[in-house]
């Protein structure tokens, strides 16, 4: 695993998502209140925090399971606000969950396919008949579906059902079906919590290689601040729905609000993540 | 003009198959792909004018390090077309080892799998000021690398492409120009002891092992070959690399080292090569899942296991069988053999081998009483193939008499010897050591032998590694070690001894899978492997297995003290090879104490051992592991 990857000189600037503003309430609960970053174009973005710092909320409002009460959100020059999550994900906005959400009684294949559903174009019929064109467009994604699986190292597993595998793969393959929409923008959520050290390891260097080869910006929310500080080349902070920090991975080691928010004065809960 | 080279045999290959045979398949995509005989011949012819572009000279050396893939025979054939000879790394092998083969061997090129290995070689690079090119062919991971050292294996067949038109013909010129006497490859001897030396194996010698190999056995072009054992290793270079080019059989190569029990199953194949370990884990496999599936399975299979081996005892002595074991025999092919053998891989297998380590004669006879035909075979990188295991005359405890066209002879001590085309051509860079083990054309191996009444070779164990105990009385450690481990429960195991002690002790690496099982079906509640290790039922189990082969052994060699040692051995920490064979002298220095102890009257040892966890902490575990005695049983 190369610790950092080179930037590219060609590297675009431009934001690939601005979040502007951003606030949620459930009831009378602040979940955010005013959150604004930008996303830009090619960088690995981490977004950390302690417990309900509204960091999968975020992640939530992104792709569009939350309506957050006010705020915009422009991907990639379109305001995508308003749109519902099933449209979000058609504008090429991939995401992994924190809890596991896979078809558990399919196979790792199956689920990779079923991804690829967005990107189907022959009809229901054609597809169950299984011929010419219908034909030609299942093994041209199927192509795209063993290049996944030959990225995350996945061969062993093809064919077994989702349910029967241990929780590390299936962190692996929940990634892997986020990567099978080809998407212009990847959400992860926790990928690494609840793994063992080794499997972190790999997780990072996937992470790192589908950024390498895929060229996405990744936004990444995580726990862990060691593997952050490692693989991100920008963090922001959030902490009781507001963002307190932002900048590169030693600006935020040394910031006081972030160790504070981190190590507290109160809570005794967040010292185990720090 | 007789085809005395790897490189001629390619071209006689494909010049009489071409694109109408199969000669490799991989697993790639999850799809078997497959490569004919003009494939195979043409990433040779590429690949090899590429190397000559890039300034490679007739007896250069090519590292290669990777794993079992079609590149790998490729580059292997290419760098030899052009006179060059070829070093195998094992994969495994850490940047400092990888530094000492390539370095020692001079080599001018490295040809690298993939991002682990170049990862070392980037790192190690400094010290290698001969190395020109490091060539990889699996890009995954190394998009943004960019040292001028690396070159793609896709890049390299353009570049020998372009080559051809400026130079057509050159590559069959070279063909023809190689000798016999050249030297294929040198093999890097595993270094149970000291420094590895290269012994260097000429393309004749090669060519004469893979001959005699595939006459005896009958290897056919029809014949379906799964490669898995390091391609650095004699046998493979013996089986999948020259045994191929002689014969013309298919050599299929797994996905990945994780996919290869699937793959195998896929591919059904008639000739397989393990180490003697992967038998042990399938055997293991088999015993485990036995253990866990329900009462009446369980009960058919100790009920027909015996028909098999009293069959394997008929078939391996060449006795006829009567009628009502031959009804039986079926009757248990069909109901146990069949579908037990066919979920792993093995129902098609002709002929199945084992090499390196000595193999328990228990396995031998398990395999064979299934129906897979295992043979045993003895050989190295120096002394080539010697002697192999014939259908029908299989004696479990031999390797089998010598192959044809070599000679076997023991001298005075017991040490085997060995002449013969076969036999390596001296060790590279080192005549001294060539001198010491190659005497009047005798290769002396180093093992300790006997040839028996039917001409059948025994191995007991090396020389070297043969003990004394007080009063003189020898005794080889490994004997007992290759039948504790064949113990369900046992996954290693060291046998203690010396001309200092009184009797012989053992330390012992508990399985954890198996008795993990056990002490869970037996409600034995555990934390940790150590803790596992210590517990009283555990040690009484132990005991037990270690009392029972305690009466196949003279009595002065009977185990009388043992431990279960609180952690499994490791290769990571040196103490097993690469090959997963004991370090058995840097093992003791590590446990000299423990050792001490055994011989103690303590019946408690503390252990404190520093451990580099894997993010890079040191820690220090400290436990106290019990000491026990093995009572004689009557």
């Amino acid at each position: 695993m190369s610790p950092n990857p080179p930037l590219d000189k060609e590297r675009t600037i431009t934001d690939k998502l601005k979040v502007k503003d951003i606030h949620l309430n459930f009831g009378g609960v602040s979940a955010l209140a005013g959150v604004s970053f930008d996303v830009k174009a090619r960088e690995i973005l981490a977004i950390i925090g302690p417990n309900g710092a509204g960091k999968t909320s975020i992640l939530n409002c992104i792709n569009g399971f939350y309506r957050p009460q006010k705020g915009e959100l422009i991907f990639e020059d379109q305001n995508i606000y308003h749109l519902p999550p099933h449209r979000i994900a058609r504008l090429g906005i991939g995401r992994t969950f924190q809890n596991i959400e896979l078809f558990i009684g399919l196979s790792v294949l199956d689920n990779l396919m079923a991804a690829r559903h967005i990107h189907l174009k022959r009809g229901t019929l054609a597809g169950a008949l299984y011929f010419g064109p219908a034909r030609n467009e299942e093994i041209r994604h199927r192509e795209v579906v063993e290049d996944i699986i030959d990225l995350l190292e996945m061969e062993p597993y093809r064919k077994k059902v989702v349910g029967l595998l241990p929780y590390g793969v299936r962190k692996r393959v929940e990634l892997g079906r986020a990567l099978a929409l080809e998407p212009k923008l990847l959400l992860l959520d926790e990928p690494m919590a609840g793994m063992n050290l080794e499997e972190k390891e790999d997780m990072a260097r996937f992470i790192i290689d589908i950024h390498e080869l895929k060229k996405i910006p990744i936004v990444l929310v995580e726990h862990d601040m060691e593997v952050v500080m490692d693989i991100a080349e920008r963090l922001v902070v959030l902490d009781f729905g507001k963002k307190i920090a932002e900048g590169a991975p030693e600006e935020i080691r040394q910031n006081p609000l972030v160790i504070r928010a981190y190590l507290g004065e109160e809570t005794s809960e967040s010292e185990a993540h720090a | 003009m007789p085809e005395n080279t790897l490189p001629k045999l390619l071209k006689r290959n494909a010049e009489k198959y071409g694109s109408r045979k199969i000669a490799m398949r991989v697993k790639s995509r999850g799809i078997w792909q497959s490569f004919t005989w003009q494939d195979y011949y043409e990433n040779v012819k590429y690949f090899s004018l590429a190397l000559l572009a890039l300034g490679m000279r007739k007896g250069d050396k090519v590292s290669i390090i990777g794993e079992n893939k079609p590149e790998i025979f490729w580059a292997e054939l290419a760098v030899q077309s052009i006179g060059g000879t070829v070093v195998g790394i094992y994969t495994d092998c850490t940047p400092p080892e990888v530094k000492f083969f390539v370095a020692d061997s001079d080599s001018t090129f490295v040809i690298a799998h993939d991002q682990e290995q170049v990862d070392k070689l980037l790192q190690i690079k400094e010290g290698l000021p001969l190395v020109k090119k490091v060539i990889y062919w699996d890009p995954k991971g190394l998009w943004n690398y960019d040292d001028p050292i690396l070159t793609s294996f896709t890049e390299m067949v353009d570049l020998g492409k372009r080559y051809e038109k400026d130079h057509p013909g050159l590559f069959e010129e070279c063909i023809e120009k190689g000798e016999g006497e050249e030297i294929a490859l040198i093999c890097y001897t595993s270094g149970t002891t000291g420094m590895p030396k290269g012994a260097m194996i000429s393309h004749k010698g090669l060519v004469a092992i893979a001959q005699a190999w595939r006459d005896v056995d009958h290897w056919s072009p029809n014949d379906l070959y799964v490669s898995f054992i390091p391609p650095g290793w004699i046998a493979e270079q013996a089986v999948g690399v020259a045994g191929q080019l002689v014969s013309g059989m298919e050599v299929n190569f797994p996905e990945e080292p994780e996919t290869v029990q699937e793959n195998i199953r896929e591919i059904g194949p008639t000739i397989l090569f393990f180490a003697p370990r992967l038998w042990e884990n399938i055997n293991r496999m088999i015993q485990a899942k036995i253990t866990d599936t329900s009462a009446f399975r369980r009960w058919i299979y100790h009920l027909l296991l015996p028909v098999g081996y009293k069959t394997a005892q008929h078939r391996s002595s060449q006795k006829r069988l009567g009628l009502i074991f031959k009804i039986l025999y079926q009757v248990a092919h069909w109901i146990l053999f069949r579908p037990l053998k066919d979920r792993m891989g093995l129902s098609q297998i002709r002929c199945a081998y084992t090499a390196g380590s000595a193999v328990s004669p228990d396995i031998l006879n398990y395999f064979q009483a299934i129906g897979v035909n295992i043979k045993q075979v003895y050989g190295g990188s120096e002394q080539g193939l010697v002697t192999i295991h014939l259908d029908g005359q299989i004696k479990y405890e031999t390797c089998g008499p010598p192959m044809p066209g070599v000679e076997v002879r023991l001298s005075p001590e017991g040490e085997i010897m060995v002449k013969g085309e076969n036999i390596f051509s001296g060790y590279y860079k080192n005549p001294e050591a060539t001198r010491e083990k190659i005497r009047e054309g005798w290769y002396y191996t180093g093992d300790f032998g006997y040839i028996d009444e039917d001409h059948h070779l025994v191995v007991i164990d090396r020389m070297e590694d043969l003990k004394e105990l007080k009063g003189g009385r020898k005794f080889s450690p490994q004997f007992a070690e290759i039948r504790l481990r064949f113990c369900p429960s046992i996954k290693d195991a060291l046998v203690v001894g010396g001309e200092d002690k009184d009797y012989v002790t053992a330390i012992i690496n508990i399985d954890l899978d198996n008795v993990g099982r056990w002490a869970e079906a037996n409600r034995i509640p555990y934390t940790t492997f150590t803790d596992l290790s210590q517990k009283p039922e555990v040690i009484e189990l132990i005991k037990k297995d270690i009392q029972q082969i305690n009466k196949f052994l003279p009595e002065w060699s009977r185990i009388k003290k043992f431990v279960n040692l609180h952690k499994e051995f490791d290769a990571d920490e040196s103490e097993l090879t690469r090959t997963r064979k004991l370090r058995r002298t840097f093992v003791e220095n590590r446990y000299i104490d423990l050792i001490a102890a055994l011989y103690g009257n303590d019946r408690e040892y503390n252990v404190e051992a520093s451990v580099t966890y894997r993010d890079g902490r040191r820690g220090v575990i400290r436990t106290s592991i019990h000491i026990n005695p093995v009572e004689e049983t009557h």
